[in-house]
């Protein structure tokens, strides 16, 4: 049996008691929870119910106020949090580009990645293989999507933080976003996923954290879930 | 009358007299009176500039005469000193929002300042006297407080509204200044336009200060140009300077320790 399988459903993040407050607005409040490994955890909840807060603790963008969240039981103020940023992957909800080509793009996290591994890369997120000559400024909103996906692959993480990834994509760009999230977990992979979609949670969530007004309201399986439905939509 | 304003030679150099100095104030009237007439609503303003004007140059000339006659070389460095603190506050209010700006904009117009008047009274460029150590010192804080103002302006224009770009890189694990390289680099290249265009159009469109005052004091131009050309290199390397001293410290204070870019001020109007 491989490590990858021994670890599958272990905690690998925990959150303990956390609170995040700025600028005098409380985001989250008092959050216990588990990200287990190996798996997609979709968060859930209406907006401002501070998903994209929780999403940005896992790499420290954010730092909590009050509480800690641990790392394969180490607080995370113990790892590098350069080399944490590697492992822990965040994409965006609004792609930003920062090269010229995407070829660029993909070098800008890893300066030595080679056009044959780029070609991979793009593969991953449903891109064709001569996609790495393309100008970033003509893309479209779901290219450039699946581009900051490939960007964020492109350094190797173990866990990859989603926020609404396929929210404003057509549904042809949504299904290549889902098939690259499958084909990630099936390598080993533990995604967090912001996600307004019920049935995409119900699709490829394995675990699910709800809240609202930064209060974790509901945590389990999707089909455990009482009021997936609402919980997700509102 | 025409006795009262004439000018009057001092130490060879023939200058206004203080009855010219009078006569001139027709002039600032005559300013005012195009105002008016064009319904500007600066008469007001220009007449407070205008005495403003000749108050401080009366005050600095004070100053400088009992600096000259009784401060030596210390009192010549004290008061570069003194233009370097007050720049960096003007050059800190350029910045306004970005953590520790004033500190940022200080750092930098004194960097620049000590390390390009240090190079030139250290390779005997220019005589180590304070009638000389003030004009060069000031010009060379003047051209470096220039420099550091733009670059925060850029640096704190960059935090405030590229965020999501800064922040896409830390996610990819990129340290901060990485993270901020491509912000600062363009900040600096704000910084040191002026002073490059100002060194390619010297004598072409402007015949600059230091020149035209050795001119004015009957200096020959081809021996005066030599003064000007050591004052455009020295303002070249103050801007550079003090803009990069400035960027660095205000990137430190930009980010913590976890390479987290701290929260900008929004909204704050950079005060002219």
């Amino acid at each position: 049996m491989r490590l990858l399988d021994l670890r599958q459903g272990a905690p690998l993040f925990v959150l303990d008691r956390v609170g995040v407050v700025h600028g005098g607005v409380r985001l989250l409040d008092g959050v216990s929870a588990t990200i287990p490994a190996g798996r997609l955890t979709a968060v859930v909840g209406p907006s401002g119910a501070g998903k994209s807060t929780l999403l940005r603790l896992l790499n420290r963008l954010t730092e909590p106020t009050t509480g800690r969240l641990l790392l394969d039981g180490r607080p995370l103020p113990e790892w590098d949090v350069l080399a944490l940023r590697r492992r822990v992957g965040l994409v965006a909800q609004q792609p930003v580009l920062l090269g010229e080509r995407v070829l660029d793009e993909l070098r800008v996290g890893r300066p030595d990645l080679t056009a044959e591994q780029a070609s991979s890369l793009l593969a991953v997120a449903g891109l064709p293989e001569r996609f790495g000559e393309r100008r970033t400024a003509v893309l479209s909103g779901g290219e450039a999507q699946r581009v900051c996906l490939a960007r964020q692959l492109a350094c190797e993480p173990e866990v990859l933080a989603l926020d609404e990834p396929t929210a404003a994509l057509d549904p042809a760009s949504a299904a290549a976003i889902e098939r690259a999230l499958g084909q990630l977990l099936a390598s080993g992979h533990t995604v967090v996923m912001v996600s307004h979609d019920p049935a995409q949670v119900r699709r490829l969530a394995g675990h699910v954290l709800a809240l609202r007004a930064g209060r974790l309201v509901e945590e389990g399986p999707p089909a455990a879930l009482g009021h997936l439905d609402v919980e997700v939509r509102t | 009358m025409n006795g009262a304003v004439a000018a009057t030679a001092v130490a060879g150099v023939e200058v206004p007299s203080w009855g010219g100095v009078a006569a001139s104030v027709a002039l600032v009237a005559v300013a005012v009176a195009v105002t008016a007439r064009a319904q500007l609503g600066l008469g007001r303003e220009l007449v407070i500039a205008a005495a403003r004007a000749a108050a401080q140059l009366v005050a600095v000339g004070a100053v400088l005469l009992v600096v000259f006659g009784h401060g030596g070389l210390a009192g010549a460095f004290g008061w570069v000193a003194l233009m370097i603190l007050v720049a960096g506050q003007v050059a800190g209010r350029r910045g306004r929002g970005l953590p520790s700006a004033r500190v940022a904009a200080t750092a930098g117009v004194a960097a620049g300042a000590a390390a390009t008047l240090g190079a030139l009274l250290a390779f005997g460029v220019i005589p180590s006297q304070p009638r000389v150590v003030i004009p060069v010192g000031g010009m060379i804080v003047s051209g470096a407080m220039q420099a550091s103002g733009l670059a925060l302006l850029r640096l704190r224009d960059a935090a405030e509204t590229a965020r999501p770009a800064i922040e896409a890189r830390l996610s990819l694990g990129l340290p901060a200044r990485q993270a901020f390289a491509p912000h600062t680099r363009g900040a600096l290249r704000t910084a040191l336009l002026p002073s490059i265009d100002n060194t390619k159009v010297v004598g072409l469109i402007s015949l600059p200060g230091a020149m035209t005052g050795l001119i004015l004091a009957g200096v020959d131009p081809l021996t005066a140009i030599r003064y000007q050309i050591v004052v455009m290199y020295m303002l070249l390397a103050a801007a550079a300077l003090a803009s990069l001293t400035s960027a660095r410290v205000a990137e430190r204070a930009l980010f913590d320790d976890a390479h987290r870019l701290r929260p900008v001020a929004v909204g704050i109007p950079a005060k002219n």
